[in-house]
């Protein structure tokens, strides 16, 4: 990957045509850096840096990033990708097809082994499902396996999942998410979570790595395990090693130092932008399915169903004009230094179905805002003087320049002079709860995916109402989500998605604004960063050596 | 601070009158008991204060539940009861060292205290060291260059170290030796090969350097060291700067009493007089406002753990703080104001023994 923004168009739309349609054949099979240079470094050990933290190592108990990508270097799912791509694969499994319409069945690979010497087999992975619903801890990930509705082993390799709804296309992605990597059903318990001391001392691990040294958020010393089974294969170096951060500036300096070969997840745009001109490293960029949107609450907004004049033409005329005056390329470029790119529908590109429906509907046509675009709706819709918009948005929550970011919506709308902002900001303490009781008409949201699936964009957000409980409501839109979710077919899938975001184009419940990248920095003799940033958005340290 | 470092000497902790009783077993005793209503006191206030805000469910979640799920949390935990029924399990809970579990991680506070308490130990070690070596030698190299130039720049660079914010030094320090200059690591307590050798060794302490040099490792006595300097600078010059000045006013104090004047029209040099006659009742006060230093360095130190990465309890404050964890935020200010407490009261014994007029 190169370090300027057309490269990280080009990641984007590459990788995502790759985890989509092309996973077969990319990526080395043996974990990424593969052959010959990666068994000639396999002996050495990879030093990571993140200022993520790890909540807990039991499944049942973390729903976060930081404690994911430890996940996802010791424990195994039945299906995870490689890296790539994000298609599900065969991990612990060794088939897995669709029996009846609502039936699942996995078929799992013979002779599996804890790293303890415990039996791997199909007990286990009923007990891990099970536990994550009885644990069902408000920490967890319990909450994506809400279509299972009972699993059967009928025989020690053989796992049959019963599902609530039939036909559903992203069970199998749910396979691979943070609510799915199998435990030790010797070790854990059924009905409360393991402490991470606990999990580590009975080394209760099936992945590519082992926990050699386990220290909490502080330091974490991983050992590639040679009778790893799974679809990772033997990891292209020895070991390696987790070092956790606060201050990203710090991470910055000993990435730059070499005392780390990775830094990953996050580093400022600033930092991004001035390690793109450092000779001694090299940034990586990747797709990356977090999304940084405007939320219309329909109640509340200006000319809202409950608000003073209620008008829902007015309404929508202001939303419109919205649409045709926000400047997401300048967004881009001067708050996120192109760490985030202009998005132009509700599912982010790379992942099925993706259009750029907001693109084609507002602004000029190419991406720039449109004054009289703007203003011609707001005229159309009998809107004489500016309309005074409450937006607010979140300082502590979406990251630091989520100030700069708004402070700029303000400018761009307010230069129109078709609108006054009054721009308030909320700690997310009180933020995110006061959003869903209509406390804010017009309001910052972002989101980063369960699973690499373009419906995670669309059932939580516009069915029965939506997560954001912004009061948005179109029969038409539901029925083609649900239509979606069980199509079997790739193409008519496809289609059913892109009608959807037209339509969500035209009632713009949010407006989508930036689509961040994956932005890793390395010392250039490290080799396979690149094969991890995939549209998984799983970073898998064995694909690194160096 | 300036009237507390321009105080004439030997100002030390308020005398017990002679009616209190007097002798050394009865003042140490004395002492030792105002320990604990000092504490009680703090761990009320500390409670109550916490809970000025609501129960620390609803605040560590932050409305990320919803509300059902948030009660029903809240009532499992027993924080939707009487908050003086809470109040005296709370004690009665700390009284058995039952600091519960931090909500955010889930781990138990004692442990969390046990590990993090030993490196924010370290830091304060180091940086007390740095402020001895510091602020004595050349407070008292000031006082025996009085009013010349020597005298004005230590009291200058004195000044400087007090008033300087202790992240703002660190920040300096880390830039101009670390970023710029490359002499020293930029964060951490060690490297990386040795924080997995600390984390192996079979009973650590859990202060770096005392572990590596019990078990022999001099290789990674070097590397704790190396990493340990700036942070110890840049914490220990706080405390420097107050010592200095501390030591040379009672240098010069002293060097006008009858004795010192008496050895001096007997020929005896400046410099003898300085570094034989004046500087042990001069360090005297040292002992008693080292005592009020700890308080400062703690503070101090969550700065400075947090600007090197230095993990300890500062560094884990900051976290806490962070996302709103006011079990695991409790049990650090408790653990910090117990610490200030014992170490007050082994600065006054300290004061009582090597001064007698202390104690009557």
């Amino acid at each position: 990957m190169t370090k300027s923004t057309k490269a990280l168009r080009s990641a984007i739309a590459l990788a995502g045509v790759s985890a989509f349609a092309l996973t077969a054949c990319t990526g080395p099979s043996g974990g990424g850096g593969g052959g010959s240079t990666a068994s000639e470094n396999a002996s050495s050990v990879i030093a990571y840096g993140t200022t993520d933290k790890v909540t807990a190592l039991d499944p049942a108990g973390s729903y976060d990033n930081g404690s994911f990508m430890v996940m996802n270097q010791i424990y195994s799912f039945l299906l995870n990708s490689k890296p790539g791509g994000a298609d599900p694969v065969p991990d612990l499994a060794e088939s897995s097809s669709f029996t009846k319409p609502t039936e699942f069945t996995v078929k799992l690979k013979s002779d599996l082994k804890w790293a303890n010497g415990h039996v791997l087999d199909s007990k286990d992975v009923k007990f891990s499902f099970d536990r994550q619903t009885a644990i069902n801890d408000p920490n967890g990930p319990a909450s994506l396996l809400s279509n299972i509705d009972s699993i059967a082993t009928p025989d020690a390799s053989t796992v049959v999942f019963t599902l609530k709804n039939a036909n559903d296309q992203t069970f199998p992605q749910i396979l691979t998410s943070p609510a799915a990597p199998i435990v030790d059903d010797e070790v854990f318990p059924a009905d409360k979570l393991l402490s991470d001391e606990e999990i580590v001392k009975a080394n209760a691990f099936h992945g590519q790595y082992i926990i050699d040294s386990y220290n909490k958020n502080t330091l974490v010393s991983l050992k590639a395990w040679p009778d790893y089974k799974g679809v990772l294969g033997k990891p292209a170096n020895a070991g390696a090693t987790i070092k956790y951060y606060t201050d990203q500036t710090n991470m910055k300096l000993e990435v730059k130092g070499g005392q780390i070969d990775v830094a990953n997840r996050s580093l400022s745009a600033t930092d991004i932008d001035d390690l793109k001109k450092d000779s001694s490293v090299t940034v990586h960029v990747g797709p990356g399915g977090e999304m940084r949107y405007i939320v219309f609450n329909f109640d509340t907004m200006p000319y809202g169903a409950k608000a003073p004049e209620a008008d829902p033409k007015k309404a929508l005329a202001v939303r419109q004009a919205a649409a045709n005056l926000i400047d997401r390329q300048a967004i881009s470029d001067q708050v996120y230094k192109g760490t985030y790119l202009p998005m132009w529908s509700n599912v982010p590109s790379g992942f099925v179905g993706a259009n750029e429906s907001f693109k084609q509907a507002y602004g000029d046509g190419s991406g720039k805002p449109s004054l009289d675009k703007a203003k011609k709706v707001m005229s159309d819709a009998g809107i004489t003087g500016p309309v005074t918009i409450k937006l607010q948005y979140n300082p502590d929550h979406y990251g630091k320049s989520s100030g700069d970011e708004y402070a700029m919506v303000k400018d761009q709308l307010e230069k129109s002079g078709l609108f006054t902002v009054d721009l308030q900001s909320t700690e997310w303490v009180t933020y995110n709860s006061a959003s869903k009781k209509d406390s804010y008409p017009v309001f910052q949201l972002g989101w980063f995916p369960d699973f690499s699936d373009a419906d995670n964009y669309l059932t939580p957000f516009f069915v029965r109402g939506g997560f954001m409980n912004n009061h948005y409501s179109n029969s038409e839109v539901e029925t083609l989500i649900a239509k979606q979710l069980v199509t079997a077919d790739k193409a008519e899938r496809e289609k059913t998605i892109q009608e959807v975001q037209n339509l969500l184009a035209k009632d713009i419940s949010t407006l989508p604004l930036l689509q961040g990248a994956q932005v890793a920095v390395s010392g250039t003799k490290v080799k396979g960063v690149d094969s991890t940033l995939d549209a998984s958005f799983k970073f898998r340290l064995g694909t690194v050596s160096k | 601070m300036a009237t507390l470092i321009d105080a004439p000497p030997p100002t030390v902790a308020a005398p017990i009158s002679k009616s209190a009783g007097g002798g050394l077993g009865r003042y140490i005793l004395i002492r030792f008991l105002l320990i604990f209503p000092t504490i009680f006191i703090l761990v009320t206030l500390v409670f109550f204060l916490m809970r000025i805000t609501g129960d620390p469910i609803t605040a560590a979640q932050g409305g990320r539940l919803p509300q059902e799920q948030i009660d029903a949390l809240v009532h499992q935990a027993g924080y939707d009861r009487n908050l003086f029924i809470q109040y005296i399990e709370y004690l009665g809970h700390i009284a058995t060292g039952n600091f519960g579990r931090t909500i955010s991680d889930g781990r138990p506070v004692i442990e969390m205290l046990a590990k993090f308490g030993a490196a924010t130990l370290e830091l304060s070690i180091n940086a007390v060291m740095v402020a001895l070596l510091v602020g004595i030698p050349l407070g008292m190299f000031a006082a025996h260059k009085r009013d010349k130039v020597p005298d004005a720049v230590l009291r200058m660079f004195a000044i400087l170290c007090y008033a300087t914010p202790v992240f703002f030094a660190g920040l300096l320090l880390k830039l101009t030796f670390s970023v710029g200059l490359g002499w020293f690591p930029v964060a951490g307590r060690a490297s990386t090969t040795t924080e997995l050798a600390m984390g192996r060794l079979a009973a650590p302490t859990g202060v770096y350097w005392l572990d590596a040099l019990r078990s022999g490792n001099l290789a990674a006595f070097g590397d704790i060291v190396h990493h340990a300097v700036l942070p110890a600078v840049a914490l220990g010059l706080l405390t420097a700067g107050v010592f200095l000045r501390l030591v040379r006013t009672n240098v010069i104090g002293t060097l006008g009493r009858d004795y010192v004047e008496a050895g001096r029209s007997r020929g005896v040099s400046e410099y003898r007089l300085v570094t034989k006659h004046a500087y042990k009742p001069a360090l005297i006060p040292i002992i008693t406002v080292m005592g009020l230093q700890i308080a400062l360095l703690l503070g101090g130190a969550v700065l400075t753990e947090t600007t090197f990465e230095w993990k300890g309890l500062g560094y884990q404050l900051a976290q806490y703080l962070t996302a709103r964890d006011f079990v695991a935020v409790q049990g650090i200010v408790m653990l910090l104001a117990v610490i200030v407490a014992i170490t007050n009261f082994a600065v006054d014994i300290a004061a009582a023994l090597i001064d007698p007029r202390v104690r009557y």
